[in-house]
């Protein structure tokens, strides 16, 4: 997960060391992902890991919804 | 949930606090054995905790030491990804982790990474809750199905 000046270097990249061209994300969509991740303490004992729902739910929710982002 | 399960679970909530706590405030890895001095526990009890926590997708070890490599959003080790707020600095382990960093720490922050193509640099900047634009694009290139076949490939 990495970040490119533009989607012309991604594709480079992926061609120059074999890895599959796989998904491109706006800035914004990647912050979202971060914030929805991430954003809780998970020094609370009552912190879990997302469940599987709740992932597509945030998946959906920032318009990821192509084979790739599919749980 | 028998007594043993039961305590089991305590103290992996104890220790995911610690190491957390410890990244957090530190930006440093905590060894086990530096987990163990805090929770006064054996060591080999927090070993089998770091077994268990990354069974559970909580943690990632170093694959022969079994010391931290990542308690995600964080890197025990360096990274293209360095993340910082106020006075302390992390590495975050890929793009997504690094910003996620920021959001954990709920403060300004700025990350430091380039384009793996071409080098060139970027900072990113995090101000008031907002990411501030910048000209560049994200590419993840495991779909999200395989994430946690090989965590250190993304």
């Amino acid at each position: 997960m990495l970040l490119f000046r533009s989607e012309e270097h991604a594709s480079n990249w992926s061609a120059v060391w074999n890895q599959p061209f796989g998904s491109l994300l706006s800035l914004e969509q990647v912050w979202g992902l971060a914030q929805a991740w991430y954003g809780e303490d998970r020094r609370r004992p009552e912190w879990r890991r997302k469940t599987l729902d709740e992932a597509r739910e945030i998946f959906a929710g920032l318009g990821l919804t192509s084979s790739f982002w599919k749980l | 949930m028998n007594a043993m399960s039961r305590l089991t679970a305590r103290i992996d909530d104890n220790v995911r606090e610690l190491v957390f706590d410890a990244l957090l405030s530190t930006g440093v890895a905590p060894s086990r054995a530096e987990v163990a001095a805090q929770a006064s526990l054996p060591e080999s009890q927090i070993a089998g905790s770091f077994e268990r926590l990354e069974e559970g997708h909580v943690f990632v070890l170093q694959p022969q030491s079994r010391e931290l490599l990542m308690a995600n959003p964080f890197s025990a080790r360096p990274t293209p990804f360095r993340v910082s707020a106020g006075a302390k600095a992390w590495w975050g382990n890929c793009i997504w982790d690094a910003l996620g960093i920021i959001a954990m720490t709920g403060k300004d922050g700025d990350l430091q990474t380039s384009c793996p193509d071409c080098g060139e640099g970027f900072t990113l900047q995090v101000r008031d809750g907002k990411l501030l634009a910048a000209e560049t694009i994200a590419h993840f290139t495991v779909p999200a199905a395989h994430w946690w076949d090989d965590i250190v490939f993304t």
